[in-house]
């Protein structure tokens, strides 16, 4: 009997398995569908330009790397980014500061880079990426490089845009600069619980030198020294890659009110899957224990 | 309606709760029971009728919980941010907290009988004296039970809870019995007050919400997290179900993550215990530096003598609490 139960067990994860490839599998079609639809009717519309002989702008934005450079895409670079604006003003409620939350294998630092330039582009002011390896901690600057590289791509300015890489611990107060440009940074599991455990430490060795007495911490004391900054927020929403359900170490404290929504896969993530996210936060209703 | 119900389970939910069990099984399962009222609003009922509901269901899982072999259930009953809500809603809530814990109180035997030890993590003096005494008679009469865990959040934040635990400590501190570089991850989570339990291998959260709302920050860190979008009076043994299999998806992966943490931990550890013996060295080596061999002693040494003065805090800690609940119960012999 047991064996007959292990057998049916099988065959449900194996069903599961293959429904969630398939819904995963029916998305990416229908978005490439969507996406020749939408190249055919640019193609229709740009036919009389081609045929006065110039070049074909749609082609350029992704082969050529100096696309600045062109005067046609750097129009039409002008026309994303101000679409890019509008689309964040448009939404009901937009977070200040959001967490890119890796939870799969092998990370691509194109595409997080990609969507770090998105995030601040409709308006976002942090953005914190995690991945419970540390991958993107220990490869900060290769980060660092293709966040600017998208940024010169797509055309947003790179000087705007504040990217500061937290390594753990003491250096992290000197490192802030107060500033009100956007800013990304790279958590890994050391900014998680062994943050708390650091300030726990501190808060006690007060106490051992009877600075302090045991009675008077508080929770405000304790989210003083786990905030590097008065100006930055907890994270109001944390989007997940991958196909695990979990945290996986993400900044315990920080996450109280944070709202979790889940991508399947970072990998070739579009902008209209990046704004979906945001539309379905901004719907979100917090009534905080009310 | 009582906080243990009788019952198998029917034919085919037998069957399907058997399939399950032949994956792996949470053992710990926590739950966030949102939506009581959002039900009573959509059935036009009163408040406290959705509440009322809300408890029984909570009954029924417990039956689904311990067919599924899931030993321990934590539950959030009341946050501390609900102290905001209306005075006459936060009223019919302790009214309902003291009714219930009155019930418990009446089926003591039947606890008994199935094993239940029931826990209240939570800040209780914020609570009114008379259902502090009841939730200490309850939590003291089933203290020895072992075959399932109940563990109620009253009065309760994780903030608030990780607060505590840094209280805690700093008293260790205080009193000398710890040092501030004791301090460390696996010490801080003895000093929770969930410190007799796992950490929960699933959470779920009902009613489409999808956050943790400052619930189990700390334990829950390599938990997998179900988010459902039925009301919680309305949540049915299927629904348990989905959850599960979704835990058995995630389980090789999430043990995975589990296991690089617990690796880290250790690491760490290791790097303050040595940290900590090189200072001693330095202070104590007359400036000579030490060899290998002596090192490698001191730092074995270390290590035994900050267990043994943990050992010694976590006692005495334990202790602390267990009296707060005993002079409890005897102010009310007493009054």
């Amino acid at each position: 009997m047991a064996l007959l139960y292990g057998l049916l067990w099988r065959l449900l994860l194996f069903l599961v398995h293959i429904n969630r490839a398939l819904v995963s599998w029916l998305r990416v079609r229908l978005r490439s569908w969507k996406g020749r639809l939408w190249e055919r009717a640019m193609a229709a519309l740009l036919l009389p330009v081609a045929l006065a002989g110039v070049p074909d702008p749609q082609r350029k934005v992704n082969q050529d790397p100096d696309a600045n450079a062109n005067p046609v895409t750097g129009n039409r670079n002008a026309g994303r980014r101000s679409r890019w604006l509008s689309d964040g003003r448009s939404l009901e409620k937009l977070p200040v500061h959001i967490g890119l939350l890796v939870a799969e294998e092998e990370p691509s630092y194109t595409d997080i880079a990609n969507l770090a330039v998105w995030c601040m582009a409709v308006g976002i002011s942090y953005v914190s990426v995690y991945d419970n390896h540390g991958i993107f901690q220990k490869n900060n600057s290769r980060l660092l490089e293709e966040i600017v590289r998208q940024q010169d791509l797509m055309g947003v300015d790179g000087s705007k845009c504040n990217v500061e890489f937290l390594s753990q611990g003491s250096d992290k107060h000197q490192h802030h600069v107060v500033s009100c440009r956007p800013s990304v940074k790279v958590l890994s599991p050391e900014d998680g619980k062994q943050s708390i455990v650091q300030a726990a430490q501190q808060l006690c060795r007060s106490v051992e030198n009877r600075e302090r007495s045991s009675r008077d911490i508080s929770v405000s004391m304790l989210d003083m020294l786990l905030r590097e900054s008065k100006s930055v927020p907890d994270p109001e929403l944390v989007v997940k890659f991958g196909p695990v359900d979990s945290t996986l170490g993400f900044l315990p404290w920080h996450i109280r009110l944070t709202e979790f929504i889940s991508l399947p896969s970072h990998r070739d993530i579009s902008y209209e899957d990046l704004l979906g996210v945001l539309r379905r936060f901004g719907s979100c209703q917090q009534r905080l224990g009310q | 309606m009582s906080w243990i119900r009788e019952g198998e389970l029917n034919l085919i939910e037998k069957i399907s709760a058997n399939i399950l069990k032949a994956g792996p099984m949470p053992k710990h399962v926590a739950f966030i029971m949102d939506g009581n009222r959002r039900f009573a609003r959509k059935k036009q009922m009163e408040r406290q009728e959705g509440h009322m509901q809300g408890f029984n269901k909570l009954a029924e899982t417990l039956r689904w919980c311990k067919h599924l072999n899931i030993q321990e259930v934590t539950v959030y009953a009341f946050s501390i941010e609900n102290f905001k809500r209306s005075q006459n809603e936060v009223d019919g809530l302790m009214v309902l907290a003291k009714q219930k814990f009155e019930k418990l109180l009446e089926e003591r035997e039947n606890l008994e009988k199935h094993g239940v030890c029931i826990r209240v993590l939570g800040d209780l003096n914020m609570l009114p004296l008379d259902l502090q005494q009841l939730i200490a008679k309850a939590v003291v009469s089933t203290k020895m039970h072992n075959k399932c865990f109940l563990n109620v959040c009253f009065a309760y934040t994780s903030r608030y809870e990780i607060t505590n635990a840094v209280r805690e400590m700093a008293w260790g501190v205080e009193q000398g019995q710890i040092k501030a570089s004791d301090v460390s991850e696996a010490l801080l989570s003895e000093c929770l007050y969930s410190n007799n339990s796992p950490n929960p291998d699933l959470l779920i959260r009902t009613s489409g919400e999808v956050r943790l709302s400052d619930f189990l920050l700390w334990q829950t860190s390599h938990s997998c997290l179900v988010f459902q979008s039925v009301l919680w009076p309305e949540y049915s043994f299927w629904n348990l179900c989905e959850a599960i299999l979704q835990y058995q998806l995630n389980h090789t992966s999430i043990q995975k993550a589990r296991d690089l943490h617990r690796e880290h931990q250790a690491f760490v550890q290791l790097e303050a215990d040595r940290a900590c013996v090189a200072e001693h060295l330095q202070h104590h080596g007359n400036g000579k530096p030490a060899d290998a061999r002596r090192r490698q002693e001191a730092l074995q040494h270390y290590a035994t003598c900050r267990e043994e003065r943990i050992h010694d805090f976590l006692e005495a800690l334990q202790n602390r609490r267990d009296s707060y609940y005993t002079d409890l119960l005897s102010d009310a012999v007493v009054a």
